[in-house]
């Protein structure tokens, strides 16, 4: 580039600069009237997108309309692409000194904050889930059944049942004893009072799981505000994985933590067995994230990890056999059983509708079984010869969810924590790629109007 | 290098050749390695992208019909009712052929007599053509043993009593 060319674009550069911070407002804005939009119109309840649920929200009614398919688009769009002008903006300097950011620290705070309060304060959105966990507790509180042998039907007339989504109420929990212990406190409040703790669970998790990405972050030496700003800004992560009040939430608080443990500038062996041990614990809670101990392992290549991990295990087995019986322990059988639904957001299913086929056979499950264990050799092999087991473990999880024939949303929020603090920037690329490709398979309503 | 200056955590690995040793850092290498595995992923992510305008193309596809169907089963039974089923099973998933059910009198769904119509066809004016149909007692789901009343071609060998 000649000299002339270069001191031309410097004042372009400059006014491109000047109103960046301008744009990051209006961008912050745009996301939090589309969050707005969502839980003040799921406030009034009556939608499809809400689950009916007793009235937690009600003093936010009369605020919005019904929250119909093309409303809830429009907003998840504006949310998302006001989200990715964020990101991208993120990541530039202000210009007007070296390494200012664009968007404050204080502000990507204040932002990321604003809008889990938002989601907090209104319904439950999109998910029957969380009246599931309300389910299991109950049935091992109040009417002492265990709810690894027994489906929500079996408590027909107790007031959370009506609220269980219906392709659930013959279904056992999958959910690990830990998590079933943790929320087994809840059960007394009635239903009210433990739904708004499950709620404050969620919000707690999320916040702590932040503020870990901050702590890791500023280990390795990465903008910590960029990284909690793509997690906690996230659409799909507020609207639907907050919203819903789901236990991945608690889960990637352990898979942070684990993580956190171990990135410490001098990480000891007790650290790392605590590193270990938390992520058995975080399996205790949902067994995806045991997916990092192979990778912690064969990076760290001590004992201490491992020690960790098989105390953890034995205390887990112990505890979970001793509250709910083998059934409590049996994860294996809880995978298995999951690994065989089908949903239609999955992109198995897409696939097989693109080859012509009306949905996934066995077949399909055992090879998308091949495809997930290659992925996952490759990506200890890499480990063992010195890639980052951070990012191992990310890829790990977004290869899980993509090659799984049962994806929810949520399920594609697991990478993310992992992506924004490793130096592997096709981890994050490529995250966001798949979330945004789930969102794309939403938006069928919005071209042809359904009822 | 000799083994005394290497760190004791590698010297533990000296047995392996040294393709299978493992490394702390990453070896940077040529990089051909990424390249690969970003081809695959940018392969990957192309697929993946296929399949999903694929899949949303198929999904309105599939509205516009079930919406014309809603529209041809209030037509038919001359009520405005919302809450109608939509079974796409009986004539085969991928047959484009549906059967709608709901009551013939207000009521919550499936309290009253049902009233089940076989649609099939191309869109005409927001409607599909009706085939056939039958009916099914309170309080029950569209089981063959519990089909009665049949009519129409498209329901011929459907009715079981």
């Amino acid at each position: 580039m000649s000299a002339v060319a270069y001191s031309e674009r410097l004042p372009v550069r400059a006014r491109s600069q000047r109103w960046a911070p301008a744009l990051v407002g209006l961008l912050s804005l745009l996301l939090i009237a589309a969050t707005l939009e969502i839980v003040l119109d799921g406030a009034l309840g009556h939608s499809p997108l809400v689950p009916p649920s007793p009235d937690i929200a009600g003093w936010l009614e009369g605020i919005g309309e019904r929250l119909g398919y093309r409303v809830f688009l429009i907003a998840l769009l504006v949310s998302v692409g006001a989200y990715a002008g964020l990101v991208a903006l993120s990541g530039r300097s202000s210009g007007e000194s070296a390494g200012a950011a664009v968007m404050p620290w204080r502000w990507a705070i204040a932002l990321v904050a604003a809008l889990q309060l938002i989601v907090f304060a209104g319904p439950v959105l999109l998910s029957t889930d969380v009246f599931s966990y309300l389910a299991y507790a109950r049935m091992g509180v109040e009417h002492g059944l265990n709810p690894y042998t027994h489906g929500p039907v079996a408590i027909v007339g107790d007031p959370v049942f009506k609220y269980v989504g219906k392709d659930w109420i013959h279904v056992a929990t999958a959910y690990g004893p830990l998590y079933t212990l943790l929320s087994y406190p809840l059960a007394p409040l009635g239903l009210v009072g433990a739904l708004w703790a499950m709620k404050l669970e969620a919000l707690l998790a999320s916040a702590g799981t932040l503020a870990l990405i901050w702590r890791c972050a500023c280990t390795r030496g990465l903008d910590p505000a960029r990284a909690i700003l793509i997690v906690g800004a996230n659409p799909l992560y507020v609207i639907y994985g907050l919203g819903g009040a789901h236990n991945d939430l608690i889960m990637m608080l352990a898979m942070m933590a684990a993580v956190s443990l171990t990135i410490a500038p001098a990480p000891t062996r007790g650290r790392e067995a605590t590193a270990a041990a938390t992520v058995v614990a975080g399996a205790l809670i949902k067994a995806t994230v045991a997916v990092l101990l192979p990778f912690m392992i064969v990076s760290r290549r001590r004992l201490g990890p491992i020690v960790g991990a098989l105390a953890a295990i034995a205390l887990g087995a112990l505890v979970g056999y001793v509250a709910f019986g083998i059934h409590g322990i049996d994860v294996v059988a809880a995978l298995n059983r999951d690994a065989a639904f089908v949903s239609t957001d999955s992109f198995a299913t897409e696939i097989a509708h693109l080859v012509g086929k009306p949905g996934v056979f066995p077949i399909d499950h055992d090879l998308l079984k091949a495809a997930l264990v290659l992925v996952i050799l490759h990506l200890l092999w890499r480990t063992w010869r010195g890639y980052d087991w951070v990012a191992a473990s990310g890829w790990a999880l977004l290869a899980i969810s993509v090659t799984s024939t049962w994806l929810l949303a949520w399920y594609i929020l697991w990478p993310l924590p992992l992506a924004v603090v490793t130096r592997d920037r096709r981890l994050l690329v490529a995250t966001l790629v798949v979330q945004a490709l789930f969102v794309i398979h939403q938006i069928s309503p919005l071209l042809a109007p359904v009822e | 290098m000799s083994d005394a200056s290497l760190p004791i955590e590698q010297v533990r690995w000296q047995w392996l050749p040294p393709w299978l040793r493992p490394r702390t850092v990453e070896h940077k290498g040529t990089g051909s390695m990424r390249l690969v595995e970003t081809t695959l992923l940018v392969l990957a992510a192309v697929l993946l992208a296929v399949a999903t305008v694929n899949d949303v193309g198929r999904s309105v596809s599939v509205n516009h019909r079930l919406v014309a169907d809603l529209r041809t089963w209030r037509h038919y039974t001359g009520h405005d009712y919302h809450n109608i089923s939509i079974d796409q099973q009986t004539f085969g998933l991928d047959s484009q052929r549906e059967v709608l059910c709901a009551n013939t009198s207000p009521g919550p769904p499936e309290a009253r007599t049902q009233i089940c119509l076989a649609i099939w066809g191309p869109v005409v004016k927001g409607r599909r053509t009706v085939h056939g149909g039958w009916y099914l007692p309170p309080r029950s789901v569209d089981l063959p043993a519990n089909r009665y009343g049949c009519f129409g071609p498209g329901a011929a060998g459907i009715c079981r009593r």
